[in-house]
Order: structure tokens, then sequence, then C-alpha cells
């Protein structure tokens, strides 16, 4: 029907043609992409923290913000739309986690997040087939549900494909 | 096409700038002396009517959901916070600025704002968390005004993100502030600087307009504080909310440590903490229905 706007800890799923879904400017958090061709349905979540354990309740009330919480919350939500609960035959796409220059350890939190991610998605057996991580600016990143195609932007570069 | 700016015409971009307030300027005053009281800020809070309307307004908006409105101002300042006073003073005064397209780094109206009340709250956040030995509402402060510099050079800069983009890729070494300078001459901290001057701002709160991407090089006694407002910076951006083009682009100074001890534990709950407050504060101050 239109755009799914997610907003930092958000997660979404559609299977509508005509919709998109959005997320702006990440910068440390990591959008990950999950596409399942079966059922034609796409999902989207906005990981900001790589682990739950530093604040329960927030999990709770926001399970798409920690990596840990998050991919099961996206596979749940799209097993409801007929996806395979495991996330078998989803294709998944990764980007975002970009650091500021010359970052020291403790203020890696994009590489964090997306090892994390990757930690989880591995234990279902998942990978991505595309990744678009790091770096040193940000990204807004859209994806319609009929084309399946991953366009990210960040000011001051031209667009490009995922 | 872009072009050095001179300092005449920096001189007369600043003075286009309307002045802040006379209550603003000496609240800003006020909470910078580590040893002020609360009653000081509610003196001063009662002495201008314009303020006392827009704090009680914010006090009872539906952001802060109190059963029963506070009508004074004593329970409204020690209710909200200095910080949230502070923020409301200065959007009253100086919210055209802060609210400007910045066309130059390809970033919409509002961002800079936002960008910078998230800084705000994040050098606060690190100095609470982190037990450092610095006033928190002196952090938020100057988290509030580090980036003024950008709503000057903006327009200078318009057109310019890919050139600076580029050339940042193209050598290591370079940040967005030295783009700036190669583009138009000026970077952001030094037209900050002019404007905290033009403004006469307590020289700590100049000291992090100026300083705030290279602490290294402040006086060594506003030095923690410009290393908090470095970090808080940082995490505004990494939390998504930059300024556009120059989003992330910017050095991290490791030196920090010698002032701030934080770890990655401590840094993922001041993110935590920003996200929550943010969202708070930015209710309650668009709630006074006099910003968009
Ligand atoms: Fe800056
Ligand atoms: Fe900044």
């Amino acid at each position: 029907m239109g755009q799914i706007i997610l907003g930092v800890g958000d997660f979404g799923a559609s299977n509508i043609p005509e919709d998109t879904i959005k997320t702006f400017a990440l910068g440390s958090c990591v959008s990950v992409i999950f596409l399942d061709p079966k059922t034609r349905c796409v999902g989207m979540a906005h990981i900001a923290l790589p682990d739950s354990t530093i604040n329960k309740a927030k999990a709770a009330e926001k399970p798409g913000y920690f990596a840990d919480t998050a991919i099961p919350a996206l596979l749940a939500q799209m097993a409801e739309l007929g996806c395979d609960k495991r996330g078998k035959g989803i294709i998944v796409k990764l980007c975002g986690g970009a650091n500021v220059m010359d970052t020291n350890d403790t203020f890696q939190i994009g590489k964090r997040n997306a090892l994390s991610i990757k930690k989880i998605l591995w234990s279902y057996g998942m990978g991505a087939i595309a990744e678009d991580l790091g770096g040193n600016y940000s990204r807004t990143v859209s994806i319609s549900v009929a084309a399946g195609q991953v366009i990210l932007s960040s000011p001051g570069k031209p667009n490009w494909q995922l | 096409m872009v072009h050095k700016i001179n300092p005449a015409e920096l001189q007369k971009t600043v003075s286009s700038v309307p002045m802040i307030s006379a209550s603003a300027s000496r609240l800003l005053q006020i909470t910078s002396q580590p040893d002020h009281e609360v009653m000081d800020v509610v003196n001063l809070v009662k002495t201008d009517a314009n303020l006392t309307a827009r704090v009680l307004k914010v006090v009872n908006s539906a952001a802060y959901g109190l059963v029963n409105q506070i009508s004074s101002v004593d329970r409204a300042v020690s209710y909200l916070g200095q910080q949230v006073i502070v923020s409301i003073a200065i959007e009253s005064c100086a919210g055209e600025l802060f609210a400007k397209e910045l066309s130059g780094y390809e970033a919409v109206g509002g961002d800079l704002w936002k960008h910078d009340l998230r800084a705000a709250i994040a050098a606060r956040e690190v100095v609470i968390q982190s037990g450092a030995d610095l006033s928190p509402d002196l952090a938020f402060t100057a988290g509030l005004l580090h980036d003024i510099g950008k709503a000057l050079i903006s327009d200078y800069l318009r057109g310019s993100a890919p050139e600076a983009v580029a050339l940042i890729n193209s050598h290591d070494s370079l940040d967005y502030l030295a783009a700036e300078e190669h583009l138009v001459g000026v970077d952001h901290t030094i037209a900050g600087e002019a404007l905290a001057k033009a403004w006469q701002l307590p020289p700590e709160l100049t000291a992090v307009i100026r300083h705030h991407h290279q602490p290294s090089q402040a006086e060594e006694a506003w030095r923690p504080l410009v290393y908090a407002v470095h970090l808080g910076d940082s995490i505004a951006m990494m939390g998504g909310f930059g300024t556009g083009s120059d989003s992330m682009r910017y050095k991290l100074d490791p030196h920090y440590a010698d002032f701030i001890q934080i770890n990655a534990n401590i840094l993922a709950n001041v993110m935590l903490v920003v996200d929550t407050e943010f969202n708070k504060l930015s209710e309650g101050l668009s709630d006074t229905g006099e910003k968009s």
C-alpha cells in the first residue's frame, strides 16, 4: 500500500508488492534484510546494539533493538506470512554498521553489531549473500517488495544497489 | 560554485544572525558556573515572561503526562531539570538558526537541532555514566551549541557535498573538517567560534564550539568538557542523527580516555538512554506548538 518506515529498533515485513520498506540514516546500526523468493515476502530490522543482556526490559519492549532478539522476532513475523520458521530458503542482505574515522575498539559498535548478527544468522544456518558494511558514512536503505531491489543512499554519494 | 569565505564575509554572516536573548545569555552564564544553585535558574526564568510561559507549557505537555498541572516555575524547573530549561531558552531565541536547512551538507531543516540535541543528551549521559568529574548540565549545554557553525557556512558549501566526500575518500588523513577548510576556507568550528564571540558565550562553551573535533587543542582547563562533547557528537552520529554528508566523517580522538572512563557496556547503555531521552525531550519541546 505504501511506505513502511522503520525507526531505530523497529522491524517489519510485507508481502504486498506495492509496499516499500525503508529506514533512514543507519550510523553504527545495521539493517538486516530478508527476502523469501517462495512467498515473495520481504522483511527488515533496524538493529542498534549487538546484545540484549544489557537491558532485558528494553528487549522485551522493542526486540528489534538488539541483534539477538531482532532476528528471531523478524523470522516470527515472516512466518506469519508463510515463510519458513527457521528461515529456510530466505535470502539475507546486510548493510550499515559504519564507524567514525580512527575509531578505537570501544566505539566500534558498528562492527560488533555486524559480528553479532552474523553469529545469530549462522545459528539458523543462514548467511548473507550480499553486504555493504562498515565505512565512515551513514546509509539510508529501502527495498520494494515487488522488485526485491535494495537501494542505498548517502548524502554526497550517488545511490547504489545491493 | 563554492568559493573561499573571506574574513569580511564571515563577519557579515555572523552579524546577520540575531543575538540570543538577554535571558538565554544569562542562563548560559549561570549554568556554566560549577557552583550555581537551582534557585539562580528559577529566578532568571521568572524575570522573563515569555520563557516562563514556555517552560510551563512544556512541563504540562502530554509528553510528561502529569496528572496535576504545574503552575509554579520552581516546581517546573526542578521537575524538568536544567537541561530542558536551557533547550527551551535556546530554541525560543535561536530556533530559526538551528532549524535552518543545511543544504551544503544535503541535510533537511531540523537535522541540526536534532543532531545537537542528541549530542547534548549523549554528552550529559557520558559524564553521568562514566562518573567523570564534570557538570552533566554543562556538558548538555555545550553539546547543544557545539555545531552552530554549520548553519553559518552551509550556504557557502551548497553543491559541494560530492566533492567533499570524494576528497575524503581519496585522502586517508582528511576528515570533513579538512574538507570544509579546503572548499570554503573556513571550517564549521571556526565559524562557530566567531558566532560564539558575537554572542559573548562563556569561554568553556566557546572552547567546545572551537575544538570539539580536536579536543587535545583546547585549553587544559576545558579539555575534559570538550572531550565529553567530542564523544557525545560521535554517539549522536552513530545513532543515526548526523547532519547529512559529514555524518561519521570525523576522527575519534582516543585520548578521551585520559579524562573519561567508558567501556563498550557503558557506551551501549548511553546509546539506549539517549534514544529514550531524546524522544521524550523532543516530544515535550514540540508540544509547545511553536516549532514544527
Ligand atoms: Fe562538529
Ligand atoms: Fe556534531
